[in-house]
């Protein structure tokens, strides 16, 4: 977090400096003489008691929540009017006291009004100037900041319910199949039961992570199928074909499962005679390559395929941007082929999402 | 104790297992068939005109509300569903009977039990003896449906029928829902003493006839309960008054 400049200490400095400098050039020239030295006091004194009471009446009148023509108008006469103001203050003490330098001594009252005031709304237009361009930096920073945070909840919030969506449908029909083998094969309904609990256990602790490795990942593909492989018994037909090396790479959670269950979906629940799902993977230097493939021919309107495919391509954006790439076809020998393609990242390095997160923390 | 047949339909064999272990509680049921697909339903149900039907909404190639609109002669149904937000809304909506899966011991008797009411209440009235197997009696009831909401319909309830090209439009109540079923096919299923075809585009219900006018050519104008006005064609209308002066 920046630190917040204070009010009274760049007055303080500001006003102090200027009276330093002062006091410094005329001590070089020879000319500190008690004259002098009583009418930079003076200065000091006025002006940062003047700048002061034009803060407050700034602030009164709001001026700073007005639109940026009428801020103008309003900094230009505030300065006028309290250069007039510290003038007179200045003229009058002068004329009464006799402290005129020995350049003012045969002028006239009036002419050094005017020249004092002249003098005033120099160091007072600086003084606005500084005030006015400080609030606008920050109010300008501030909306920045504003919208950074409101994009990053989108954001989070968006993988949020993309990454916490299991299908209820399938946890009721997987219960009601464990209902049935309770009697049928208990050995079977005590696996499935574990198998369901890891499921539920993984889909609450996404909330948590952005990714795992591939192997947790596929773990809970495997529960998965072995839940549906005991609804759907010989329809279902599953292939895998993982690359060893990419066990430990980092994928986003809950993404492969999401995929096959969408090809179980199309390929499997929906088709009299079931179907094949096939799961790979495969690295080549950086490229990390997922493919689920199911049986079935790809509907011409890619539009309607449902939940599935478009909040992986949405998800995939959200945390790659275009380091990923994911795309849909029909095999040659008649599955339909969903691949993910993400960079081949070391555990733990940080995602686009999460550097956002990161650079938001250290604001 | 007189045995009732039972039709379950649904494409898990451990979901159909399950159906089939909660009704040993109510041992006059007796599944005669089991269908793992809409297709072999409609089939099944032709085939055994079971008396009750326990029907899954989601199978493979159609849903249990699709499939039923393929069925030519209603069994009571019952429906099943694990989780689906558009199902439930269409049977809340319509006042279905359906079990959630897995499925409550004490649920399932309810439904039974509901069923065996709504059964005796039709069964008061003596059976409709002249009708013959393979025509639809006034009791027996259609399944239609209109985008949420579907029905159970009474034939007995329903006073026309509109032809729409391969639809019908199906006038009941203040519904008028369309079905795929062509206005030929309907008037063959269809008793037709009850059931008459006025002319190319309309069937009505003769007891639904409220008045009868003549009409230009030798024709008739029937006015229908509900306010529809049909007309007869000339050589329908030989037909009409020679079935009314019987």
């Amino acid at each position: 977090m920046r630190i917040k400049p204070n009010y009274w200490t760049l007055q303080v400095v500001g006003w102090g400096g200027a009276f330093l400098v002062t006091i410094a050039l005329a001590y070089s020239m020879g000319q500190l003489d008690p004259v002098r030295l009583t009418r930079s006091l003076l200065g000091l004194s006025l002006g940062l008691t003047l700048s002061h009471v034009m803060r407050l009446t700034v602030r009164r009148a709001r001026l700073l929540d007005e639109p940026f023509m009428r801020q103008l108008t309003g900094f230009l006469l505030i300065t006028v009017l309290f250069a007039c103001l510290h003038s007179m203050i200045e003229a009058s003490v002068i004329h009464f006291t006799g402290l005129r330098s020995p350049l003012e001594m045969n002028v006239d009252f009036a002419v050094l009004n005017i020249s004092l005031a002249f003098n005033a709304f120099v160091v007072f237009f600086l003084w606005n100037t500084c005030y006015f361009l400080y609030h606008y930096v920050s109010k300008y920073r501030k909306q920045e900041m504003d919208t950074l945070k409101l994009s990053t909840t989108v954001k989070e919030l968006e993988l949020k319910s993309i990454k916490s969506y299991i299908n209820p449908h399938f946890i009721f029909n997987a219960l009601n199949s464990i209902r049935a083998l309770v009697d049928e094969d208990p050995s079977r309904a005590r696996q499935a039961v574990t198998a369901l609990g890891n499921i539920l256990r993984s889909s609450l602790q996404t909330e948590q992570q952005e990714t795992v490795t591939l192997q947790k990942e596929l773990g809970i593909v495997k529960d998965y199928l072995a839940l549906q492989h005991i609804r759907f018994e010989d329809r279902l037909q599953v292939d895998y074909d993982i690359d060893p090396t990419t066990l430990n790479l980092p994928v986003p959670v809950m993404m492969l499962q999401m995929l096959v269950e969408n090809a179980v979906k199309h390929g499997v629940s929906r088709r009299v005679n079931g179907g094949l799902i096939r799961i790979a993977s495969k690295r080549t230097g950086d490229r990390f390559e997922l493919v689920v493939q199911n049986t079935g021919h790809l509907k011409r309107n890619l539009r309607h395929s449902g939940f599935g495919w478009n909040s992986t391509a949405n998800r995939l954006e959200l945390l790659f941007g275009d380091a990923a790439s994911f795309r849909i076809r029909e095999t040659p020998d008649h599955m339909v082929e969903a691949m993910v393609v993400i960079p081949a990242l070391q555990t733990g390095m940080p995602l686009k999402t999460e550097s956002v997160v990161l650079r938001r923390g250290a604001a | 104790m007189v045995k009732k047949s039972v039709l379950i339909i649904d494409d898990e064999r451990l979901a159909r297992q399950e159906l089939k272990k909660l009704l040993l509680e109510f041992p006059e049921y007796v599944v005669v068939a089991e269908a793992s697909n809409a297709a072999e339903g409609i089939r099944l149900i032709n085939e055994f005109d079971p008396d009750l039907v326990f029907l899954d909404i989601q199978m493979p190639d159609k849903t249990g509300f699709e499939m039923l609109e393929e069925v030519e002669r209603m069994p009571p149904v019952i429906f099943t569903t694990a989780y689906d937000e558009h199902a439930l809304r269409a049977f809340e909506f319509n006042a279905l009977d359906y079990l959630l899966k897995p499925i409550d011991t004490a649920r399932f008797a309810d439904a039974i039990h509901r069923f065996e009411s709504t059964e005796r209440k039709d069964a008061d009235p003596p059976p409709n003896l002249y009708v013959h197997r393979g025509s639809l009696g006034e009791e027996d009831q259609v399944f239609v449906r209109d985008g949420d909401r579907c029905w159970f319909v009474r034939l007995a309830d329903i006073r026309l029928f509109e032809s729409a090209g391969n639809y019908a439009k199906v006038f009941f109540g203040v519904n008028k829902p369309l079905i795929l079923k062509s206005l030929n096919s309907l008037e063959d299923r269809l008793d037709n003493r009850v059931f008459f075809r006025a002319n190319r585009k309309h069937i009505v219900n003769l007891r639904m006839i409220e008045r009868v006018e003549p009409y230009f050519n030798g024709g008739l104008l029937l006015e229908i309960r509900g306010g529809e006005r049909i007309e007869v064609s000339r050589r329908q209308s030989v037909r009409f008054k020679e079935m009314m002066s019987l």
